[in-house]
């Protein structure tokens, strides 16, 4: 193991769906002789990448969970995070983007920066990671590594510098010309491992110089020696330069662009060369943790191994010995046998066996110090846990985690079923804080809720293989949700005085709409008409009625009660009289203030060769969208529309069929929005014939 | 009533009147000036008026991407709305979004043969009827003649309206009577409107060009306060 903290580099690959990332993670480990054999994602020989060790991933071509890896290139250690691309598993991407240090951004030569790339990007720009940016897929007909660039500046505003340009274009794409040294790259051999250093071809070397003079230009706001050297005209050293290009990078105010094709394993060795120079190691980024106490107060770690412990888990695998949890270390070291506090429940810890992973094969190691990956075995923690040393009163920042979108009733087909399901679920939602389960007690359902229909049908299939369970799933449903469009006041008296202890509570007060906002209540009750020990259960009373709210039985959010007056009795007062007066209250008031219902609206994005956008545009007018525009972009067209979920099921077959297969499209939530009068009636007619012929 | 208002305090509203003439004829309009004076802040304006009387516009940008041309009409529905309350802003505001699309070109992708067959293929699939078409962003000049007469009669065949934003990007200087002289005779002919923005210290004049003989186009129609870029009302208009 590599003791020079600064010759580590943490690293994520972060792109859109199908720029090849995976495929890209397979050949680094090819070159830094991680593994022996190529296999490709979606490979004849049956073995898949690597890097996807589930078995449904396999299956499917796609990178669900993210696995770390680590590899030697030089003498650098190399820590890999594959992040996956799928919207759905945002929160996979986000959690991965916390633990990295600097981020290769993968951009399709032909695809440039599409829908999925601006979020990712987005992601980066919160967590200020880093990047260098990969054009890949260069041999694609159609390819164009300049063109990308002009979109990562102009759509992701990056400071955009190629490092590179390609020799040869499309098919006859056949290596790369280092701008920096200024000297032709190829790449030789079946696998490309034989890298041939050659003079600039003749014809490429006016346009080499070109771009070589963009490059200086850029990096020489970074470096006084370097603008000292242009201004007098004098020699530019290699050495000079790639400090300049470094600085930049790691202040994230330049992006150096390489190119290739993982492919066709070409730029792979330049690109690694690449991530050892610009991207930062575990010294060269702070990183901030939170005092438990005082969430204000910021903390910078140290990032020394001789300081005590800071790590965090950011991901959790049910592994053949139990659960494994993958841990990055900010400061400090773990040996095994060290005792550690898991700061969310302050349970001491005895670390066991320590291992560093190589997609799902692992090594055996003592310990781990500051700024590396590695993971531990048999220690019962969620994904998200800050470990510290004892006395330490720290945690990592707290991740972002939207709320689930989508739910799906689910039930067991018998007993075994049942305990595998319960197993399962209590692992996934461990694992992933998107992904939620809960019973409903009225129908006795085990309820499964998410961020979209793949998210969902991912578990429900690793519920099927990994943990034999057969599963009947319902229909998905959207998260509906209610609220009031005016202000209404109550006055509501409780009484139940008839023989036996007597129950008596009078509320007055109003509600009102409080958008963005959940649950608000505010006491202006004066002169202790309601005496202040019954307050309390007034507001427990009130928030009882939110999780159904009385007008479509959906949750209430967005509600501001305040109450104002009341009276009491001596006798018959209790908490109870008072929680059913808030019952009845915000019944009586609920009902005035014009209550409406909300469905959450998707931001959806398409992007589709332009012959079949007039078909796309069609499929998302009947599904009650507002198309917000459309981007030409030669011969694809990026349609961006606001589309309710409830319209959105089965859309990736409908998008399939619609266009040959050659669209993809990509969906997030954008907001609530009230549902229009038409859909509302046919929601209630469904609602009456459930509730006839359930009685 | 929020609407209401609006369309009675409308400062375009003698675009209106003239407007109904030639859109029936497929009219074309155009906003002339020379770059950063504000012709896509005004074009907007004009979309956004059509769209509170009902009318359908589509947007197209060859140059600017999508989210950019929302946020100018975001922008702008907000400042033009700002004396209302909240929720009924963002009422009409729902109201509005289903009566505009945008629609973004690179330059070299763009053709007026593209963009037809776009506006067909949106009607086939009854997407989005324009009643009205914004061009922005795109150098206009004599040479394109025999391109836009053929999109004239595309215009008169389905009755829509089209505006045009002319610049010169490769002048500092605009000077309208330059522009006209490069047009030749026919720019009359193939312009029904044609508006003029003039900036001066503390606001931005719009003027008409009728004819290069006659002096109206000195008469401004209305003006610009550079600070929000909108069009203010008929009355302010007076003499620095």
């Amino acid at each position: 193991m590599n003791t020079d903290i600064q010759k580590v580099r943490n690293i994520g690959i972060s792109a859109h769906i199908d720029s090849g990332k995976t495929t890209l993670t397979e050949r680094i480990l090819f070159m830094t002789r991680r593994i022996h054999r190529i296999h490709e994602v979606r490979g004849k020989d049956g073995v898949g990448a690597t890097m996807d060790s589930m078995e449904l991933e396999k299956e499917r071509g796609i990178t669900i969970a993210s696995a770390a890896t680590y590899c030697q290139w030089g003498d650098h250690e190399v820590n890999i995070i594959d992040t996956p691309g799928h919207v759905d598993f945002t929160i996979e991407v986000e959690r991965a983007l916390r633990v990295l240090d600097g981020a290769i951004l993968v951009l399709c030569a032909v695809g440039g920066v599409q829908s999925q790339s601006i979020t990712v990007d987005q992601q980066m720009k919160r967590y200020r990671v880093p990047c260098i940016a990969f054009v890949n897929k260069c041999d694609r007909s159609g390819a164009d590594p300049f063109r990308v660039i002009a979109q990562l500046r102009e759509k992701l505003h990056h400071n955009a510098v190629a490092l590179q340009i390609p020799i040869g274009q499309e098919a006859g794409f056949e290596g790369v010309i280092d701008l920096i040294s200024m000297k032709a790259v190829y790449f030789d051999g079946d696998y490309g491992d034989a890298v041939r250093i050659e003079a600039i071809p003749a014809d490429l070397l006016d346009l080499a110089r070109e771009k070589r003079d963009i490059l200086i230009d850029a990096a020489s706001i970074f470096s006084d020696e370097l603008t000292d050297a242009v201004l007098e005209e004098t020699e530019i050293s290699e050495r000079m330069l790639l400090a300049a290009v470094r600085t930049g990078t790691l202040k994230r105010e330049i992006t150096p662009v390489l190119m290739g094709s993982a492919y066709k394993n070409k730029g792979i060795q330049t690109l690694l060369d690449a991530v050892t120079r610009f991207l930062p190691s575990p010294m060269d980024v702070s990183n901030i943790a939170m005092d438990i106490d005082d969430p204000e107060k910021q903390i910078i770690l140290s990032g020394k191994a001789d300081d005590p412990l800071v790590a965090l888990a950011f991901k959790l695998e049910d592994g053949h010995y139990g659960q494994l949890s993958y841990i990055r270390l900010y400061q400090g070291m773990l040996k095994k046998g060290d005792v550690a506090v898991n700061m969310r429940n302050r349970q001491k810890i005895k670390v066991g066996r320590i291992v560093r992973m190589h997609a799902d094969q692992m090594e055996d190691v003592e310990r781990i110090s500051a700024g590396y990956i590695g993971a531990f075995f048999g220690i019962d923690c969620s994904s998200g846990d800050t470990f510290a040393a004892p006395g330490l009163n720290l945690s990592m920042t707290s991740m972002f985690v939207p709320e689930p979108v989508i739910s799906l009733a689910i039930k067991p087909v018998n007993l075994q079923s049942e305990k595998n399901m319960t197993k399962a679920l209590s692992r996934f939602t461990k694992e992933d804080p998107t992904f939620r389960a809960f019973t409903n007690e009225e129908t006795n359902e085990t309820i499964i809720s998410g961020m979209g229909e793949l998210h969902l049908e991912i578990y429900l299939e690793r519920m099927k293989r990994e943990y034999q369970s057969d599963i009947i799933s319902g229909e998905p449903r959207v998260a509906y949700r209610e609220t009031i469009s005016a202000r209404s006041e109550f006055d509501y008296t409780h009484k139940k005085q008839t023989g036996g202890s007597g129950q008596y509570g009078r509320i007055s007060g109003y509600l009102e709409p409080a958008p963005d906002q959940d649950f608000i209540f505010e006491n202006k009750v004066t002169g202790g008409s309601i005496p202040t020990q019954f307050i309390p259960a007034c507001e427990k009373g009130f928030k009882a009625c939110l999780e159904k709210g009385p007008y479509m039985k959906y949750p209430v959010t967005g509600i501001k009660i305040v109450i104002n007056d009341g009276a009491s009795h001596t006798v018959d007062s209790s908490d109870i009289a008072f929680q059913a007066a808030a019952r009845g209250s915000f019944q009586q008031g609920y009902v005035k203030a014009s209550p409406i219902l909300l469905e959450p609206i998707m931001k959806v994005v398409v992007e589709t060769p332009g012959e079949f956008q007039g078909n796309v545009m069609g499929s998302m007018n009947q599904r009650r969208g507002i198309i917000i525009g459309a981007h030409d972009v030669g011969y694809t067209t990026v349609i961006e529309a606001r589309v309710p979920l409830a319209e959105m099921f089965g859309y990736a077959t409908v998008l399939r069929s619609l266009t040959q297969g050659k669209a993809q499209f990509t969906m997030e939530f954008d907001a609530y929005k009230q549902v229009p009068k038409s859909v509302l009636d046919k929601l209630r007619e469904k609602e009456e014939k459930k509730i006839k012929t359930g009685t | 009533m929020i609407k209401k208002q609006l369309i009675l305090k409308d400062p375009l509203k003698f675009l209106n009147s003239s407007q109904k003439q030639i859109a029936a004829t497929g009219g074309f309009g155009a906003v002339i000036a020379r770059p950063g004076v504000g012709k896509t802040a005004f074009l907007v304006q004009i979309a956004l008026r059509a769209m509170l009387t009902g009318k359908k516009v589509l947007h197209i940008s060859v140059q600017d991407p999508v989210d950019k041309v929302n946020l100018w009409y975001i922008e702008l529905f907000q400042k033009i709305t700002a004396s209302f309350p909240p929720d009924q802003q963002a009422g009409l505001w729902e109201e509005l979004l289903t009566r505009r699309f945008i629609m973004t070109f690179e330059t070299e992708s763009f053709s007026f043969e593209k963009l037809q067959h776009r506006v067909t293929e949106l009607k086939t699939q009854n997407v989005f009827v324009p009643d009205m078409i914004i061009i922005d962003g795109l150098t206009i000049d004599a040479a394109m003649y025999p391109k836009l007469n053929r999109l004239k009669s595309f215009a008169g065949e389905n009755a829509i309206n089209f505006w045009f934003s002319v610049g010169r990007h490769d002048r500092e200087a605009c000077d309208i009577l330059d522009v006209a002289d490069e047009f030749g005779d026919d720019f009359n002919v193939l312009f029904n409107q044609i508006l003029w923005m003039v900036p001066e210290k503390t606001r931005i004049l719009v003027k008409q060009y009728a004819d290069r003989q006659t002096d109206e186009g000195d008469r401004p129609l209305v003006c610009l306060d550079p600070s929000t870029m909108l069009v203010q009302e008929e009355n302010s208009i007076s003499p620095e």
